[in-house]
């Protein structure tokens, strides 16, 4: 009995040495580099500040105030919910069907696999770029499709305060899908083999094994993948401000954009620290809540 | 039941068809544009054939400072990623398999650091760069890369562990085994595919990062390649065939790590060492 | 504006070159310990506290990244150390965006180079409030030395009675750059007057060719058509006293230039989807070469830019002023522009201010000044000759204009600049009338002035 407990309570302990241990670095980058700076922003954000002086001055709460009632900054938060839906409705239902292709192809496909990764390799600034040029309502291919199809060309995408953000979306996926591809891709290959070949044996087809056991057996993959989607589109940046900037207008404005606007172009870097901060605090809600309402599910 | 198979099949092979002209296209233009005579792109459309096989681009870039960007970016992505992947291995194993209080809240602050947008961070991680005296050092970018790298990799980490059996970890135990070594002779090697995947997702990423690089260097010496993208296009104006033959070169070691790193990839899954 | 500033430079001329960057800014690096004795002197220093013999390092920033304009200013600064060898120059070439941001960052933790430059304007006039720019009359003062530039440029570099900085590179002025092929084909004129720029629109559209090119995702490129606009139907004033809040950008003149912008559009003026467009990338450029559109009204670093991408596209370039407003207030020579482009400051935490106003001196010394124009610049000083007929034609345009009025962009803080790049790209979206931008611009100025 003296024994037994002694043993849990060492095992106890150990555990318990181990988990700093294994965490201490982890730690160690993440309070120095995101959570110090965090506090710094928050902190940052009571004072109007242009960038420029040696002194802040202190406002307490007035850019607060400000944000709650900065309309920009509500279209800006609407606009990252929309990149937030269609990123998850249009990204993981592609990937998946791709990777699914791919994992029952195989080997042969491993050059098909390299091309439709290749969105993935190329920079933001690369992929503006691009679509700068496929976008052209003149000379681009989207209108030459269009001319192909029988319409009259000169799609206008960016500059059209209603497509613009659908433009942008659009190359959004196309620059992400290859992400979760391989990250679906990853799972499915570590489905066993066994359960495969026996259900290909009881005479299921590739759909329905696709349907009946491996789509089930990925739900904490799938599930990952919404997180992630999630809150890479509530804090997404590089894209937005190599093609648009947030216009026409503000059409496409986000919440990060919106702060790099404030803090680095107007050089309200006090308010900048705002946004910044209340974005923040909506991101970590939202995806705490994501969370739990995953978590809770799975416990069900 | 057949038909319905094959109606499914065409479904999935025009899928990939599609998906190959949309991934491809854009690629193709920027490979495509970059053998072009600097008017040729105005004058034959931009999606045309290269006329011929026009190098002068090429020779161009390689003759500035390439190279100098180039080792740059290979070093800073290098030590990055080895911090990474050790620490977000470590980090992985209690996460998954440990039993504490305070794991839901740290791997709650895990997530949240997933979501912090780097741009919230810029400035007072300069003045962090500044006081180290690593301000305008490639060493400045290290730990910006690591720890925001990090959260994701965690997160996907973890995920991956949770699948690995829990009996194997178990048997070890009984055997004798303590934490730390059945972490290192049983969880560690059981983890490779889910590094190689963390390896590719995140050498991409820092191999493309453009703000800390922009904020925390500031001379030629200390350069990484997508800065350069950014002083090329300043540099050569509107002309696209010269600013796709950077971004080509730039994207090429990318492309070549994965077309090897691909490979290890699929073997290590289908080694079998992971079975959900 | 400021984008394309930076950019006044010939592409054909960056054809030629290959290294650039590289060139400057290496090299420098091992000398920063040897002068850090001399840095460590009293922070107010001049020249007194620096005795004379010692090694004094400089530090200058600028974003002539295109050459031969790197190299320019890399030979100017050589030029000025191989004469006063007591000094070494660091000298960082950037590009315009990366610039923009360092130098906040910088200035902010007050590691700021020592010699930098602003496009004047409001920048200009933070740098001077926030104490962080060293006022450089009495050098400007000095043997009349400030008698050697154009009268527009110094007035430009003038804050609060004071000059603040050195006109160095360029002189820029908006004006309509057109295919005389096309106007010469459907039997055009160049027109004098805004009704009979229409006219000629109106043939264009008629013949299947698009009037303006535009691409205005970069927002200074419409406001160009505005400022225009604006200063031909109210004058000078108009916009001058709103800024100064002695007026409103409730004014009828800026009501009026909206409601034409906005006429043009619906008219199909502007080539299609042009908020989508991005200047920099050549987007409207593109358009004029392949001959769909005929006309574009921008800076006049159009000249090197096309040169350098379409040498043969130049034999059939004309330009033309901006047409006067029939019954308008304003001059019909007035020009949108600035008179030096970039403009030098030397920091407050210099320590050798005077030795860093004579390193300026020499980027725009009789030397600096061949080079520049050589280069196809019009330096912002007097009797400046130039052999190109369409840079004859900008000149002409300075020296007769009775004002020249700044680009908005910099002339305004930074933040009321921003609103009105954004309001005049939904004024040309149609997504605003009129009068909503002059309410939005007008609440926005009257609420900066209230913090003042």
């Amino acid at each position: 009995m003296q024994a037994t407990r002694s043993l849990s309570e060492y095992r106890k302990r150990s555990t318990l040495t181990a988990t700093t241990v294994f965490l201490l670095p982890v730690f160690f980058f993440i309070l120095i580099f995101i959570i110090y700076p965090i506090i710094d922003s928050f902190w940052l954000s009571l004072h109007e500040w242009n960038g420029i002086t040696s002194g802040k001055a202190f406002l307490g709460l007035e850019n607060w105030k400000t944000l709650l009632g900065d309309k920009i900054f509500f279209k800006a938060f609407l606009n990252n919910m929309i990149i937030v839906v269609l990123s998850i409705a249009i990204q993981l239902p592609i990937a998946m069907a791709i990777a699914f292709l791919l994992d029952t192809g195989g080997k042969k496909l491993n050059f098909l696999k390299m091309i439709y990764f290749l969105p993935m390799l190329m920079s933001s600034v690369a992929v503006g770029f691009l679509f700068k040029y496929t976008y052209d309502p003149q000379f681009g291919l989207i209108s030459a499709v269009d001319t192909m199809l029988g319409g009259q060309g000169m799609v206008d995408v960016l500059g059209d305060p209603h497509r613009a953000i659908f433009g942008v979306i659009a190359v959004i996926c196309w620059q992400f899908i290859p992400f979760y591809m391989v990250y679906f891709l990853a799972a499915l290959s570590s489905l066993p083999v066994e359960i495969y070949e026996a259900s290909i044996i009881d005479g299921a087809s590739h759909s329905q094994y696709f349907w009946r056991v491996a789509l089930p057996s990925m739900k904490g993959t799938i599930k990952s993948a919404a997180v992630l989607s999630l809150v890479g589109s509530l804090k997404y940046f590089d894209l937005i401000y190599v093609m648009t900037q947030g216009g026409p207008d503000g059409a496409t404005e986000l919440m990060a954009t919106y702060m790099y606007k404030n803090a680095f172009t107007i050089g309200k870097m006090g308010y900048g620290a705002t946004v910044a901060s209340g974005m923040f605090i909506i991101i970590t809600v939202i995806s705490l809540v994501t969370l739990r309402v995953i978590n809770g599910k799975e416990e069900a | 039941m057949k038909k319905k198979f094959k109606v499914g099949k065409i479904i999935v092979a025009l899928l990939a068809l599609i998906w190959l002209a949309i991934a491809g296209a854009p690629f193709y233009f920027m490979v495509a544009s970059a053998f072009k005579e600097q008017f040729e792109i105005f004058t034959t459309g931009v999606f045309a054939i290269p006329k011929g096989l026009y190098l002068q681009n090429f020779h161009k870039v390689i003759e500035g400072d390439f190279y100098k960007y180039l080792f740059n970016s290979i070093f800073v992505v290098g030590v990055s990623l080895v911090l990474i992947l050790f620490t977000s291995l470590f980090a992985s194993y209690p996460f998954s398999r440990f039993k504490f209080k305070l794991n839901k809240p740290l791997f709650g602050i895990i997530v949240a650091a997933m979501a912090v947008p780097i741009h919230v961070t810029l400035i007072p991680v300069f003045q962090l760069t500044q006081k180290l005296n690593l301000y305008d050092t490639i060493f400045a970018l290290i730990g910006p890369y690591t720890a925001f790298n990090l959260p994701i990799s965690v997160f996907i980490l973890t995920g991956f562990m949770a699948q690995i059996p829990k009996e194997l970890e178990e048997s070890a135990e009984i055997d004798g085994c303590g934490k730390y070594r059945t972490f290192f002779n049983i969880i560690a090697p059981l983890s490779k595919p889910g590094l190689a995947t963390l390896a590719i997702y995140n050498s991409v990423n820092m191999w493309n990062e453009f703000s800390f690089a922009l904020v925390l260097t500031q001379s030629q010496k200390s350069r990484t390649l997508p800065l350069s993208i950014w002083e090329y296009q300043g540099q050569y104006n509107a002309n696209i065939p010269m600013i796709m033959a950077v971004l080509t070169l730039c994207a090429l070691p990318m492309i070549l790590a994965f077309a090897i790193g691909q490979d290890k990839l699929i073997k290590g899954m289908m080694a079998g060492a992971v079975k959900g | 504006m400021k984008k394309v500033i930076g950019k006044t430079l010939s592409a054909a001329l960056a054809l030629a070159m290959t290294v650039s960057i590289a060139a400057c800014g290496s090299g420098n690096q091992s000398e920063s310990s040897s002068s850090s004795s001399a840095a460590n002197t009293s922070s107010a220093a001049t020249t007194t506290t620096v005795a004379s013999g010692d090694p004094v390092k400089l530090s200058l920033w600028h974003i002539q990244t295109t050459e031969p304009m790197t190299s320019n200013v890399k030979a100017d600064i050589d030029r000025f150390a191989k004469d006063n060898p007591k000094y070494s120059v660091d000298v960082q070439v950037m590009q315009n965006d990366a610039y923009k941001t360092k130098l906040k960052i910088a200035l902010s933790s007050n590691t700021a180079p020592d010699i930098f430059f602003s496009w004047t304007g409001g920048s200009m006039n933070e740098y001077v409030d926030a104490d962080k720019i060293v006022d450089l009359t009495p050098y400007m003062d000095k043997d009349n030395y400030k008698d050697r530039f154009m009268d527009a440029g110094i007035n430009q570099a003038t804050y609060k009675d004071k000059i603040w900085g050195v006109p160095v590179e360029n002189t820029s002025v908006a004006m309509f750059f057109y295919n005389k092929d096309l106007f010469a084909k459907y039997n055009l004129q160049v027109p004098k007057t805004i009704k009979e720029l229409e006219t000629v629109c109106d043939t264009l559209k008629k013949n299947g060719i698009i009037p303006f090119s535009l691409a205005n995702k970069t927002q200074w490129t419409g406001s160009m058509y505005y400022m225009y606009l604006a200063n031909r139907i109210g004058g000078a004033d108009a916009f001058k006293n709103a800024a100064a809040r002695t007026g409103s950008f409730e004014d009828e003149s800026f009501k009026q230039a909206g409601t034409i912008i906005q006429d043009w559009v619906k008219k199909d003026y502007f080539n299609k989807g042009f908020n989508g467009l991005d200047e920099d990338s050549g987007q409207s450029r593109t358009l004029l070469y392949t001959e769909k559109a005929a006309m574009t009204l921008m800076g006049s670093w159009f000249l090197s830019t096309a040169a350098g991408e379409n040498k043969d596209f130049m034999k059939k370039v004309g330009s033309f002023a901006f047409p006067a407003a029939e019954g308008g207030k304003g001059e019909p020579d007035a020009v949108v522009g600035t008179v030096g482009d970039n403009f030098y400051h030397i920091a407050k935490t210099c320590k050798d201010p005077e030795g860093a106003f004579k390193a300026i001196q020499y980027m725009i010394d009789d030397t600096a000044v061949a080079k520049r124009i050589e280069a196809g610049r019009v330096p912002p000083v007097k009797g400046v000759k130039v052999s190109d007929p369409l840079l004859q034609n900008v000149l002409d345009a300075v020296q007769k204009a009775p004002s020249v009025q700044l680009w908005y962009d910099q002339y305004l803080s930074p933040e009321l600049s921003d609103l009105h790049k954004s309001t005049t790209q939904a004024l040309f979206g149609l997504s605003k009338t009129p009068d909503q931008v002059d309410k939005e611009m007008e609440a926005k100025a009257k609420e900066l002035a209230a913090k003042k």
